[in-house]
């Protein structure tokens, strides 16, 4: 596996070179721009300079009538300013002729060009920049002497340009230093900031990497509320669930197959059993009789495991419509009434009041049913059940009350869990599937009701099905 | 040989005990832990069937208890769990052997008959006492090649013998390792049987191999004289 700070797919990475090429940019752009307006900067303040000291000549030579034999003496007694060494004068005659120059321009010939002569007879005084081959630049100002509408003198100022050059070099050297070196630092800097922030990205991946690897008690510890604290919140909470369902999944897996182990071990034995030998066609009887019971046991466990699995995936359908309750409760108890036949379990209807509840019909019939014949069913030979329907605080209670079995306050607990049987309940001839009461509280929170149970071991149970009313019962 | 099955799910241990039976074992059957629990360390028997998921006292705990009392008889334990660590608790509590539900009959049959004869001291398989040869794997008895048929009661009562030969049993003890908790002491049967037995065993031949102690009972083996 590659490095994850270094493969150009990192954020980091990624988030770096940006940041570096950013600033490059920027730094370039700077740089130019600074060099450009240093350069015209300069080149104003020595043209500038060369003006003031062309004007200063041509006013010192008006004073001398235009002559000719200017001394540049005089001009320097005149004007101090003018004997600084960084300029010389020229003094052209109207064709262009050299007539008169300072003493600091020393051997050099620098002759009028071309352009200057021309500008100069229109009127125009003309900035040159001219660099000898192996020398530095001179700047130079050609400032036309007039008189009247004739040419007198062709005045030329120049100076040298080196102090400005060596300026720029300097400017130059220090952004052509300084940059890169801006941008190595930013991206430096970039770099740890980018590893620093997207660190906890990393310890979510090693989490996620371990979760992925089965371990599903990994959490991310964070204590930061930024962004990524949130990330690792949001993703402790997903892990949290998942872990939960999944624990639940195997659960129920679990269960279940214990559950179909039990008919499975029985068809399995009893079939073997009978196949060891020739038997009397009786036995054969019996062994079939036997393992249908089993098969039957089996299919409705697995029914009812279907039905318990579309229920947690929202794909059972409910209808939503008004249920008249106590036709249901005198239409339960008439079916009771079969139930108990058998073992002379009788029973009896308490005050039932008209109410109306909206839900599905089908499935409270199937919830009340299920509980009226698990009361029938646990309660001793001879025994009554009581059923009543009243209201309470806008909510209808179906109440069933047996005296059988009972349960003891732990067995209470647990009997809505899926697959869970009482001792008792184990015991009984009669195997349930363990899931009619996982069932019945599913419809009873479908409807956004509640079932609760009270009982006393060995003195009976009282089951409590709590679901809100429609509307209130018309007041009598 | 006598069997005590403890098994809640009444269906399981009926079929379990109607197939010892036809494998001529005296079976008892009972369906909660502490019953489980009193009988094994009351009763000597020979092997116990346990189920691990019992109501009243979970089969880990019986086996506890029972090996905590000091019995020693091969203990089979039934799990419904697949699970490692459910075998593997059972084994280190004390059991001899372990089945997975469902299971084959056949295989049950098979593992008891290998538990009792490991707890006789007999791997071979085959019992004998002078010419007379017990297959418990087939039920088959001969006596000096001859085949002998047997009921069921006559084959369980000679191989209860003929593992314990040489030794003194008496009625007691042949009771309760022949037959089950329903056998009425106070009757004579024991000796009947043993009649039949003889009968069928050792007349015609020179030398007589059960032999009756007086007071005290019955015992299998071969006389110098």
């Amino acid at each position: 596996m590659p490095s994850p700070h270094f493969s150009p797919a990192s954020i980091r990475v990624r988030l770096t070179i940006w940041y570096g090429g950013g600033l490059a940019l920027i730094m370039i752009l700077f740089a130019g721009a600074l060099y450009v307006v240093m350069s015209r900067a300069l080149q104003d303040q020595v043209d500038r300079s060369l003006e003031e000291a062309a004007i200063a000549a041509s006013r010192s030579l008006e004073e001398h009538r235009f002559g000719p034999f200017l001394l540049l003496d005089d001009l320097t007694q005149a004007f101090p300013e003018l004997a600084l060494i960084d300029k010389f004068f020229q003094i052209f005659g109207p064709q262009g002729q050299i007539t008169l120059q300072s003493a600091n321009i020393k051997t050099r010939n620098i002759p009028l060009s071309q352009t200057a002569l021309q500008s100069s007879l229109q009127g125009r005084a003309v900035f040159e920049t001219v660099r000898f081959h192996d020398e530095i630049s001179i700047r130079l100002l050609s400032y036309p002497i007039r008189h009247g509408d004739a040419l007198v003198n062709i005045l030329r100022v120049g100076t040298s340009l080196r102090p400005e050059e060596e300026m720029l070099a300097r400017l130059v050297f220090v952004l052509l230093i300084g940059s890169p070196l801006a941008v190595v630092v930013s991206m430096l800097g970039g770099w740890f900031l980018a590893g620093r922030a997207l660190r906890p990205v990393d310890t979510i991946t090693l989490a996620a990497q371990r979760i992925a690897g089965g371990d599903l008690t990994q959490r991310i510890e964070t204590s930061s509320k930024d962004e990524i604290g949130r990330l690792a919140n949001t993703f402790n909470n997903m892990i949290g669930r998942l872990e939960t369902s999944i624990r639940q999944i195997r659960q129920f897996s679990a269960d279940a197959s214990h559950e179909l182990r039990t008919p499975l071990t029985i068809t399995k034995g009893e079939t073997e059993l009978a196949l060891r030998k020739p038997r009397s066609p009786e036995v054969y009887r019996e062994v079939l009789e036997s393992n249908l019971e089993e098969i039957d046991r089996m299919s409705r466990i697995v029914e009812e495991l279907m039905f318990l699995s579309r229920a947690d995936l929202g794909e059972v359908q409910v209808a939503s419509e008004p249920v008249q309750l106590d036709a249901l409760v005198q239409e339960i108890h008439m079916q009771a009434m079969v139930l108990g036949k058998a073992r002379q379990v009788k029973t009896t209807l308490g005050q039932v009041e008209p109410l109306q509840v909206l839900g599905d019909e089908w499935r409270l019939r199937e919830l009340i049913l299920n509980v009226v014949d698990n009361a029938v069913k646990y309660s001793s030979p001879g025994g009554t059940v009581e059923i009543s329907l009243t209201q309470d605080h806008g909510m209808a209670r179906i109440r069933v009350r047996d005296h059988g079995i009972g349960m003891t306050p732990e067995e209470q607990r647990l009997i809505f869990d899926r697959f869970y049987r009482t001792d008792a309940a184990r015991a009984h001839a009669q195997k349930g599937t363990g899931l009619g009461l996982s069932i019945c509280k599913w419809i009873v929170e479908t409807h956004h009701g509640t079932i609760e149970v009270t009982s006393t071991f060995g003195q009976g149970s009282c089951f409590t099905i709590s679901l809100p009313l429609l509307a209130p019962a018309p007041v009598a | 040989m006598r069997i005590l099955i403890v098994e809640d799910e009444p269906k399981v241990a009926s079929f379990i005990r109607r197939a010892l039976e036809e494998e001529s074992y005296a079976v008892d059957v009972c369906s909660d832990g502490i019953q489980g629990r009193d009988l094994a360390s009351e009763v000597d028997y020979d092997l116990i069937i346990l189920d691990l998921m019992l109501p009243g006292l979970p089969g880990i705990d019986v086996l506890q208890a029972v090996r905590d009392a000091k019995v020693t008889t091969p203990i089979l334990i039934l799990t419904a769990r697949s699970k490692v660590d459910q075998r593997v608790k059972g084994l280190n509590a004390g059991a001899d052997d372990y089945l997975t539900k469902p299971f084959a009959i056949e295989e049950l049959i098979a593992r008891a008959r290998a538990l009792l004869r490991r707890a006789s001291g007999d791997s071979a398989g085959l019992l004998q006492v002078d010419d007379l040869i017990l297959n418990p794997t087939n039920h088959e008895v001969t006596r000096g090649g001859q085949r002998i048929d047997l009921t069921s009661k006559e084959y369980a009562l000679l191989e209860y013998m003929m593992r314990n030969s040489g030794r003194v049993l008496t009625r007691p003890m042949i009771a309760e390792h022949v037959w089950d908790l329903d056998f009425d002491t106070f009757t004579n049967v024991i000796d009947v049987y043993i009649s039949y037995l003889r009968n069928k065993i050792d007349r015609g031949y020179d030398r007589g191999l059960i032999h009756t102690v007086r007071g005290s009972g019955y015992t299998l083996k071969l006389t110098d004289a």
